[in-house]
């Protein structure tokens, strides 16, 4: 036991442990067997009111929406965590805050691809995540230009350091939108990871592993889903975040790989990558990759929880909670579609 | 052909979030000159006003040849869907993800039902 | 319907067969819209079982895209903000064709694709495959609904000239078909009348003359029967003393 883990209860103990309280309350195997016996949402409303969510539902008027479902489980989620934050102290608020990034690219894309489309601005702040608002979001408005946005609003905000790394004024206009958010992602996981390095302890193992395998999963994933699309290969490289363990190597392979094959072969020589993609299949019924590299993430995360005295517990909480809204939205959704056959391909947490 | 010269019209939707998401996937989203988008997301707070105003303009518009209306949105301005009874542009009422189709609702149905013997339809 | 519903025409020969032709035409025109409205009919039918069955499809087309919007959802998160924000030029247009029918121009849309896809990177990072799916399944569905567009607007079309054309039919049916027979009949008991009228003028008049020969023959047998052939009459053939009318100086 370092030194710092002596401290680390001074200042994030009693988080820890509330973090560790909420962690208790996320649905067990047993719940989501419950969940998927519903007949309608009501049912699963009721049955939901037994778990930790309680009565979150209750002041919702019939009949009961999957998206209603959707925003109540996210406002769950920004409750917690807005507690969490407003608690915390340094470093842990900075690590917190860094959380909230991805949920802050994700907001900025979606601003300005509605100033790109001239579209009111006002009308999408309620539409972006409340985990990613930030203070700069309000003044947003005064921006009508892509100019006005770039150089009045994004250098204010905490992202502006990937901004100005990466992408110029002109590029607002002219670069694919999904390109640029997934330049600000790389951007943001290479920083979130060094911060973390920094961070050093078990903190560091924790969330290095998280972050290397976010990383790499982006990679594979880019690559996979950029076949047959207008993307070059040099700039799909560009994409790739430098952090996870397929650095450099895999990436340099991966950047010229052609098809399914070839992103396959470069697995191969990760022996915790190939096993998903040996478990990974096309076929229906089969689970995709991309659901392989969820239930990844999800053991990864758990493993979080192993340790004591680390930040990692708050990003796996949030992680695992993301997942759970997921898949209760997903249950949901089978419900009101009646489309039962596949309402068992949530991924389970516990 | 004689008629590769006319301009493509397009089809507009008046849904709810999920559908009209998935049809502009789909690729029928279009901003015309004056940025009037073709599509109208209609939620829970959308007045019924506003769901009147867009279908009329969706009408009187003549780049737009189909309409594509969500069944229980239909509901809610079936007067004026009723009233519309001229060929083109062509308005179909479409199920949504929460409201399976439902036949006997359908305006064009039940004017062929006038028509026809129930066993017509099964 | 009282026998007076009739053209108004003096009635003559002229006039019936005029009345004749006019019943021919009227009877062929019935004849022609009765065809018509047949194929109409043929038509109309086989589209509304086309429409059915569409319509059916369809609920079951809708239901697989908007399951695959969960799916996408499911592994993207929510992406529908982008979507809607990011709209630009559309990718799928419709055409329309003429299609006719007896004579009946029916619109029919044929969809076609145009552009780029905007969406090309839509979840590039993740769930781009789920979300390629739903595009298909999406552009499935526009398919399918501008089919069924297709089939709605003839419908419509033809609903509307099958009215038309039954009205006409029945109007020649039953209003100027009979209207013109009763005028023929009309024109023909006229016609009778007007004959029988002229058989009794003749007669009376035969008679007439009758009863006069006999008068100026018992007058004749009175006064003694000696000039049976002469009458008292001149023959002009006999008469020498024609005087010449002209140039008598």
């Amino acid at each position: 036991m370092s030194l710092s883990d002596l401290y680390f209860n001074i200042n994030n103990g009693y988080l820890e442990g509330l973090c560790r309280g909420f962690k208790a309350g996320i649905l067990k195997q047993g719940d989501y067997l419950n969940l998927v016996q519903c007949e309608t949402l009501e049912d699963l409303k009721l049955h939901l009111q037994s778990t930790d969510y309680g009565s979150f539902l209750a002041n919702e008027a019939s009949p009961l929406g999957v998206s209603v479902i959707d925003d109540k489980l996210k406002e769950k989620l920004v409750d917690e965590f807005t507690h969490v934050r407003n608690q915390a102290v340094e470093p842990l608020s900075t690590f917190l805050d860094y959380i909230t990034y991805s949920y802050m690219i994700d907001n900025i894309i979606l601003l300005i691809t509605g100033t790109l489309h001239q579209r009111s601005i006002s009308e999408l702040i309620p539409k972006c995540h409340p985990l990613g608002s930030f203070e700069q979001m309000e003044a947003i408005h005064i921006a009508s230009t892509p100019a006005e946005l770039y150089n009045a609003v994004l250098v204010d905000t905490p992202l502006a350091p990937y901004f100005i790394d990466c992408i110029s004024e002109q590029d607002l206009d002219e670069m694919n939108i999904e390109i640029i958010r997934n330049t600000l992602y790389k951007a943001y996981l290479e920083d979130f990871y060094d911060f973390c390095k920094e961070l050093g302890g078990s903190t560091a193992d924790v969330m290095c592993d998280a972050l290397a395998l976010e990383a790499d999963r982006r990679a594979f994933i880019i690559t996979i889903n950029s076949f047959g699309t207008e993307l070059a290969k040099e700039d799909r490289a560009k994409l790739y975040p430098k952090c996870g363990k397929l650095y450099p190597d895999g990436l340099a392979s991966l950047a010229k790989a052609d098809d399914y094959d070839q992103v396959k072969a470069v697995a191969d020589y990760y022996a915790e990558y190939r096993q998903l993609f040996d478990g990974a299949g096309t076929n229906p019924g089969d689970k995709t990759l991309e659901d392989k590299f969820f239930e990844h993430e999800v053991n990864l995360m758990k493993n979080a929880f192993m340790q004591q005295f680390n930040f990692g517990v708050f990003y796996a909480y949030v992680k695992l909670k993301e997942q759970e809204c997921r898949n209760i939205i997903w249950i949901s959704e089978c419900i009101a579609q009646r489309h039962r056959a596949k309402i068992d391909s949530y991924i389970p947490i516990f | 052909m004689a008629h590769l010269g006319i301009k493509g019209k397009l089809l507009a939707v008046i849904g709810d979030e999920d559908t009209c998401t998935g049809f502009l996937l789909g690729g029928v989203g279009e901003l015309n000159k004056h940025r009037h988008p073709n599509f109208l997301v209609v939620s829970k707070n959308t007045p019924v006003s506003e769901i009147e105003d867009s279908f009329k303009a969706f009408l009187s518009r003549t780049d737009i040849a189909i309409i594509l209306i969500n069944q229980h949105i239909a509901e809610l301005i079936r007067h004026q869907l009723d009233a519309h009874v001229k060929p083109t542009p062509a308005v179909l009422e479409i199920p949504s993800k929460d409201h399976p189709y439902d036949a006997s609702k359908d305006s064009i149905l039940l004017r062929a039902k006038g028509m026809f013997s129930a066993d017509d339809f099964k | 319907m009282s026998g007076k519903d009739r053209i108004n025409i003096f009635p003559s020969r002229m006039a019936m067969t005029i009345m004749k032709a006019r019943l021919k035409g009227a009877q062929k025109g019935h004849s022609l819209l009765k065809k018509k409205a047949d194929a109409l009919t043929i038509r109309f039918r086989i589209i509304l079982k086309k429409i059915i069955e569409t319509k059916q499809l369809m609920g079951d087309v809708m239901k697989e895209a908007s399951f695959s919007l969960a799916e996408a959802k499911f592994a993207t998160g929510d992406f529908s903000h982008l979507v809607l924000q990011n709209v630009n030029k559309a990718q799928i247009k419709v055409r329309s064709k003429k299609d006719n029918v007896a004579g009946v121009t029916l619109p029919i849309f044929e969809s076609y694709t145009d552009g780029s896809d905007s969406y090309e990177l839509a979840g590039l990072s993740r769930g781009g495959q789920q979300i390629d799916k739903l595009k298909k399944n999406y552009a499935k569905a526009v398919e399918l609904l501008v089919d069924l567009a297709s089939l709605q607007t003839s419908f419509v079309t033809l609903d509307e000239v099958i009215k038309i054309t039954n009205r006409r039919v029945n109007a020649i049916e039953h209003v100027i078909i009979p209207k013109i027979e009763r005028t023929l009949s009309y024109i023909t008991t006229e016609l009778d009348e007007r004959e029988r009228e002229e058989f009794f003028r003749l007669k009376k008049i035969q008679n007439k003359k009758k009863k006069d020969k006999k008068v100026k023959e018992e007058m004749q047998k009175e006064l003694g029967i000696q000039e049976s052939g002469a009458d008292g009459q001149r023959n002009l053939l006999e008469d020498d003393h024609d005087e010449d009318l002209l140039f008598t100086s």
